[in-house]
């Protein structure tokens, strides 16, 4: 197999290595500066992704901004979610989403996710009889210190839906910074 | 009772608006329970603890006055 290295900058070396098959490959590279990609590197489809559900009943308090608990975690695929807040460990864009539903309908509902313990984006603000309420949204954060929590407030006091398909928070990179 | 209960004994004016635009009240489901994360509103004042305290000895009071009765 023929092969081409090439020393590196400090130490080490960098070697292009052909396939070990038969015929000609070819490797074009851009006309432009960049980066190239490899199996190691961090990007959309291989950054955090986290789902995680309400399995023990919360009880809200009535016109009371609440964070959202969620007892078990359905997946989580870089250890970022604990105690019912995301934090992820890679820079990057994050769709995340949350539902809540309640076990008897109330007089409204909001949902909101919250970005470093404050109010971020607003999703379901509904003020007439509903019984579910749901937020979805972009989101960037740093890697280091950014975190992501799902609060909801509920016009008539009472407990959440306690199942992996009425209450839940999940979320993924899907760009990197 | 909750902070909730409280403040709309002390303020029965108070509309669900309100808590939405001028007032929030917040739990961060820390063990701490809720608590007045804003008041802004222009013309009743911020409840006290005290204030707020002093709902419970309300409701304590009217029971025991409704069990005398009973």
């Amino acid at each position: 197999m023929s092969s081409v290295v090439i020393a590196g900058d400090t130490s080490g070396t960098i070697t292009i290595a052909a396939p070990a098959v038969s015929g000609t490959n070819t490797l074009t590279l851009p006309a432009n500066t960049g980066t190239v990609l490899t199996t190691a590197s961090t990007f959309g489809g291989t950054g955090p992704a986290f789902s995680a559900y309400q399995s023990s009943s919360q009880t809200l308090s009535g016109s009371t901004d609440t964070k959202i608990t969620f007892t078990t975690e359905e997946f989580d695929t870089n250890n970022n979610f604990a105690s019912s807040t995301f934090t992820p460990t890679v820079a990057g864009y994050y769709q995340v989403n949350s539902s809540i539903r309640v076990n008897t309908t109330t007089t409204s509902i909001r949902m909101m996710i919250y970005k470093n313990g404050s109010k971020y984006k607003i999703g379901t603000d509904i003020a007439t009889t509903c019984n579910n309420g749901f937020v979805s949204t972009l989101v960037y954060c740093n890697g280091t210190t950014d975190y992501i929590e799902a609060y909801a407030n509920i016009g008539v006091g009472q407990a959440l839906s306690a199942s992996s398909s009425d209450t839940w928070f999940n979320g993924a990179m899907i760009r990197s910074a | 009772m909750t902070l909730y209960d409280k403040i709309m004994a002390i303020y029965p004016q108070l509309t669900d608006n309100d808590f939405i635009t001028v007032i929030t009240l917040q739990n961060d489901s820390d063990g701490k329970g809720d608590y007045i994360a804003k008041w802004e509103h222009p013309t009743l004042a911020k409840p006290t603890v005290s204030d707020l305290q002093a709902q419970l000895s309300n409701i304590a009071s009217q029971l025991q006055a409704l069990q005398r009765v009973a």
